[in-house]
């Protein structure tokens, strides 16, 4: 896999022109890294993800991906360029069986290189391998998180996207999200990891930042943003 | 027969519905012009190089007939993709959904009077042979020709089930049709996709077109009068399904057909109305539609 990193800088984004959410966000993504994303609700976490991914509209700023300037460029085309994304909500088509959702994702590749990354994400994901020919809406919540993070995964990105992975799941559950970003990682993929819940990121995370307003506040390693006073107090529920 | 022609048209319509998102009331105008093409080309091949229709057994036509086919099939795609370009992709950006509507209406107009304009009012012939209708069972009768339209739009449905289930395009347009946004986040692109739907939903309508000018006649209002049955037909089988829309169609052809011996052919499109409202008193989201 050709790990790369994810360059965030001096963002501005939101959805209505004029009107920013994101307000001039820097942040980095080192090569091979989980990059956690803190903050509370309504702070652009969730729209700076959607910005990076073109869901949302740059006013200004700079996106690159390994050095190459991806900044404004279609979504389809950030899926082929390595950039996954999985949404919060959403994040399956219910009318589509997991082998088709598999399929789809890998549709650009050639045959060989699709049956061998289909393989391993089954590998990756069991309980999905047992279910692949049922549609998405018959699955689970846990079920479909898994789905989703799996169909981002399957084209080997270069750059992982989550929103919110662990939202709804029950703690085994969430478990297993955590365990299939590690092992995503030890692959060499890069994810930025939006999660409300701090604990669950700071676990996994090797870095990460702080936004509040649109902007990056605190930014450090995972032990570091722990260990702070103000993210202990805020996040974490320390007195 | 008629309930094998509406499937055609209506299975293109409720791709469109779906995929794209709107009810495209050029629809009926694409079968229209579909049957004026291959009109068109069969003057043209007649007059340039003596072709005619040609005969194969009992059917009122041969080989060129293949050729007609395919040219309106792919020149109503044609078109169908130039309003898709010109018209509906740039409202669509513009988030505008009754706009859209009422564009297709706009576009419905200006093709049935182009039509009207360039091949005049009075309906025309791919042929002036009279069918021999034969007993296929027990007091029914019907054409070589009425059996050839059922069994390419067979032969076509099952075709699109392949697509739709078996190919990559298949499996983009059914989602699409659930989460464009999630469809490009896959490493599709959407409009590539609606591209693909408005050919595919363009050419059904073609072959409906010219069967129904085979079979009866190509005259300006032929894609307008099926508009309602079309429509009829969508939403009883439940808006977005492909084989809802193929039910649909069979209960509003053969609730028409029925209606004509016994209340008279001016009330024919009634009857299919009629159908519609009591299937949606007991299933609102239509016969495949998803449970209310």
């Amino acid at each position: 896999m050709n790990a790369a990193g994810l360059v965030v800088d001096d963002l501005v984004a939101g959805y209505e022109p004029g009107v920013p959410i994101v307000r001039g966000a820097t942040l980095e993504a080192r090569a091979g890294e989980i990059f956690a994303l803190l903050g509370p609700n309504g702070s652009g976490k969730s729209t700076l993800l959607r910005a990076v991914v073109g869901l949302v509209g740059v006013e200004s700023g700079r996106v690159r991906l390994g050095g190459d300037d991806i900044t404004g460029w279609p979504t389809h085309r950030l899926a082929r360029a390595g950039v996954g994304y999985v949404p919060q909500t959403d994040n399956v088509f219910t009318r589509l069986t997991i082998d088709e959702h598999l399929a789809l994702a890998v549709a650009a590749l050639d045959r060989p290189q699709r049956r061998a990354r289909i393989a391993s994400v089954y590998e990756l994901f069991p309980d999905l391998a047992g279910r692949r020919r049922l549609p998405a809406g018959h699955l689970s919540g846990g079920q479909r998180q898994m789905l989703a993070l799996a169909r981002a995964l399957v084209p080997a990105p270069r750059v992982l996207l989550l929103d919110e992975p662990s939202a709804g799941l029950a703690p085994a559950l969430v478990d297993a999200v955590l365990d299939r970003l590690r092992r995503a990682r030890a692959l060499g993929v890069t994810i930025v990891l939006v999660e409300q819940n701090t604990r669950v990121a700071l676990a996994v995370a090797d870095r990460g930042c702080v936004l509040v307003e649109g902007q990056p506040r605190l930014v450090g390693t995972a032990a570091e943003l722990a260990g702070n006073a103000e993210v202990a107090r805020l996040y974490l529920g320390a007195r | 027969m008629l309930g094998a022609t509406i499937g055609l048209g209506a299975v293109g319509l409720t791709l469109t519905y779906s995929i794209l998102g709107f009810a495209n009331f050029a629809h009926g105008e694409l079968i229209t012009v579909g049957a004026y093409a291959a009109l068109t080309l069969l003057w043209v091949v007649a007059a340039l190089a003596g072709w005619g229709l040609g005969q194969w057994g009992p059917l009122s036509f041969g080989g060129p007939f293949v050729l007609l086919l395919a040219a309106a099939m792919a020149l109503t795609a044609a078109l169908a993709l130039g309003l898709e370009r010109a018209l509906f992709r740039p409202l669509r950006r513009r988030g505008t959904m009754i706009g859209l509507v009422i564009a297709s209406f706009g576009a419905s107009l200006a093709l049935r009077s182009l039509v009207a304009f360039a091949w005049g009012p009075e309906p025309w012939y791919f042929t002036r042979e009279i069918a021999i209708a034969r007993e296929v069972f027990p007091g029914v009768r019907v054409t070589a020709d009425q059996l050839f339209v059922v069994a390419l739009t067979t032969v076509l449905m099952a075709g699109l089930h392949a697509l739709l289930t078996r190919t990559t395009l298949g499996r983009a347009m059914r989602a699409m049709s659930e989460n464009p946004a999630l469809l490009a986040v896959t490493g599709i692109e959407p409009a590539a996709v609606a591209r693909w739907t408005c050919a595919i939903g363009g050419a059904l309508a073609a072959v409906a077109g010219l069967l129904i000018g085979l079979t009866v006649q190509v005259r300006p209002l032929l894609g307008f009068d099926l508009l309602l049955p079309l429509f009829a037909a969508v939403i009883l089988g439940g808006v977005g399904s492909v084989y809802g829309a193929l039910v649909g169609s069979l209960v509003v052809g053969v609730a028409e057909a029925l209606a004509v011996p016994l209340i008279g052919a001016e009330y024919r499109a009634a009857v299919a109305f009629l159908v519609l409202i009591a299937v949606l008193v007991v299933r609102p989201t239509g016969l495949a539609g998803p449970r209310p």
